[in-house]
């Protein structure tokens, strides 16, 4: 990606599915999948249990290859490739269950986490050489900025598994901006957050989205859905069955139908 | 890292020596040595990637006869009237090959066996340490069979005024492997403490994580498995050079065993596990020896291990870091830390 291309990203698609089929074990988990995620928007994708959510981010994070069909990324064709080759070209994702490094620091989660962002070769670290040094206190620096952002700065020193469950959900989401991705994919980030986690969540997403990063969310909190996108994509047994603003997806019959009625309607 | 306490620690094992100079404690003290340098090497891959390998003597007996052939010389019938003759290499060179092949071994160990992981990973290294053991056993024109090598020349060194000399003394053997030491520490030191040995940490945590993040799996766990195999390599090197007779018992699963031993009771995944594991696991036969049977010896081993295990569960290096935080903290009920971020905080 050129320096030229990036400005006109607002306009770009950032992240492009195409006739995805997935088949696990004779069950067609994803039908035919297509569809485009414009890069800048925050973008929700929604259905019952079971109709693939799960499974399409698989498939476009890297971690099941698809039965067929493409994902393209910036107009890079990145279908089945290894997930931190995906990670590397800017696609990184939060997982559905709690995500982190238990056994470690706040700070030392997401110090692992730019392992992206470092560049000192095994021999300038082992004999500790001024590129290392210097690169050691840059990304040391981005831990503490990022400490700040998820506003987790008076946790650094504490394990991460000791943390409440919202601070470590946060923490997650952290560990996958410090990969620095044009496209953050998170699955159920506010499941089991109490009703304030769940604002403060809902602010960092609008934050992470205010930052120029596309979003991509699963998520079953209505409220939260249809506040924070701008744009819904339906999923009901493997197949898109509607695609468009939060509005005309509450009104949309064949989303109510798959629903029904439960969640939508008391959105 | 606590620079002051590594370096106490260091010269005090260093003028040791000077104090106390009986040839046999000497010798007892330099094989403990070896071993742990073998248990440093295993941490990395046990304690640091949380890939254990029950196959690690297969490393240091590689080390060993590779050393002790370089600096013999070989030949090898290739067959088709054909033969690959070597000669007798300077110790120092046959050293450092001993090294770099073992090395070798990591990556091919690592290359095969990282596609599987856990369970199988471990029965592949088992094997593969059984397959160097037969093929040390039954390719007698090269490794002599069971009546193993014998008259290995020791490593040598350059001193002003004294010109090249031996390193057979007994405390000579010591610093050796003292400075050998050291080095394999620092080593494992700097690589944890680097973006490099942090992503082998992440491996072990949580591997579908550190692939989120952009980690490749299988480079770093070779990485891992090439820096292990020739630290132990190193560590056959000098077995082969100190006590300059080996046969295929290096291969050994007991050694194996004692070098897991050593890194969990001492705390896998520290620095200094694998040392304090390894004085104490290493010196205990020999401190025991005289006072009791040696079927005595044996039960009190297992017994010490087992208490260790059983209180202790992470090792005794974490357990200290527990006890030195509690100390500290005498009136507030003790967060709990893991060993790992106690480990760091006292580096």
């Amino acid at each position: 990606m050129t320096n030229a291309t990036q400005v006109s990203e607002s306009s770009q698609t950032a992240l492009s599915l195409r006739g995805v089929t997935m088949k696990i074990a004779g069950l067609v988990a994803l039908d035919n999948v297509t569809f485009d995620i414009p890069s800048g928007e925050i973008v929700s994708l929604i259905g019952p249990n079971g109709a693939g959510k799960t499974t399409a981010f698989n498939v476009i994070s890297g971690y099941m290859p698809p039965t067929s069909g493409t994902v393209h990324l910036f107009d890079e064709d990145i279908t089945a490739h290894s997930p931190h080759t995906i990670a590397a070209r800017g696609l990184v994702r939060s997982f559905q269950r709690t995500s982190v490094f238990d056994d470690q620091s706040v700070f030392d989660n997401l110090l692992t986490a730019y392992h992206l962002q470092g560049r000192a070769s095994l021999l300038q670290s082992l004999l500790r050489l001024p590129t290392f040094r210097s690169e050691e206190a840059q990304l040391k620096a981005r831990v503490w900025d990022m400490l700040d952002f998820l506003e987790l700065r008076h946790r650094a020193d504490e394990r991460a598994g000791s943390l409440s469950y919202g601070e470590q959900r946060i923490l997650g989401v952290g560990i996958a901006l410090a990969a620095s991705p044009r496209i953050l994919l998170l699955d159920e980030p506010a499941a089991g957050l109490n009703p304030s986690e769940t604002d403060a969540f809902k602010a960092m997403i609008r934050r992470i989205g205010d930052s120029g990063v596309t979003v991509l969310l699963v998520e079953h909190d209505m409220h939260m859905v249809m506040s924070i996108s701008d744009r819904i994509v339906v999923l009901n047994q493997g197949r898109v069955i509607a695609e468009g603003d939060p509005q005309s997806i509450q009104s949309n019959p064949d989303v109510i139908e798959a629903y029904l009625g439960s969640g939508v309607k008391r959105a | 890292m606590n620079w002051k306490l590594f370096a106490v620690f260091v010269a005090t094992l260093g003028v040791f020596p000077l104090l106390w100079s009986d040839p046999y404690v000497l010798s007892v003290m330099g094989s403990a040595g070896i071993m742990i340098i073998a248990a440093i090497s295993l941490n990395l891959l046990l304690g640091y990637t949380g890939q254990l390998s029950l196959g690690h003597a297969a490393f240091f007996g590689i080390g060993a006869y590779t050393s002790a052939l370089m600096s013999l010389g070989f030949d090898v019938d290739l067959g088709f009237g054909m033969t690959w003759q070597v000669d007798a290499k300077p110790v120092w060179m046959a050293f450092v090959t001993a090294i770099l092949v073992t090395a070798f071994f990591g990556w091919l160990v690592g290359k095969l066996a990282f596609k599987v992981r856990g369970a199988y990973f471990v029965v592949i290294t088992i094997s593969f340490a059984q397959v160097m053991r037969m093929i040390s056993l039954n390719w007698t024109d090269l490794t002599e069979g069971p009546m193993g090598m014998i008259s290995i020349p020791p490593l040598t060194l350059w001193l002003p005024g004294e010109g090249v000399v031996n390193l057979t003394s007994k405390a000579a053997i010591y610093w050796l492997v003292l400075v050998v030491g050291v080095l394999a520490y620092l080593l494992v030191a700097m690589l944890v403490n680097s973006r490099q040995g942090r992503a082998m940490i992440a491996l072990r945590e949580n591997e579908t994580l550190a692939t989120s993040v952009g980690i490749p799996v299988t480079y770093f766990l070779s990485m891992a498995a090439i820096i292990s195999a020739a630290i132990a390599g190193a560590a056959g090197g000098l077995y082969a050079h100190t006590v300059r007779i080996i046969d295929p018992d290096v291969f050994l699963f007991i050694y194996t065993v004692t070098m897991v031993i050593m890194v969990v009771a001492g705390g896998k995944g520290t620095l200094g596990g694998p040392v304090i594991g390894g004085l104490i696991f290493g010196l205990m036969p020999e401190l025991l020896r005289g006072v009791v049977e040696p079927e005595v010896q044996w039960v009190i081993y297992g017994i010490t291990m087992i208490i260790i295990l059983l209180f202790l569960p992470r090792g005794l290096v974490p357990a200290m870091y527990d006890f030195i935080a509690w100390l500290r903290t005498p009136f507030a009920i003790p967060q709990r830390k893991t060993g790992h971020s106690l480990a760091k905080e006292a580096n």
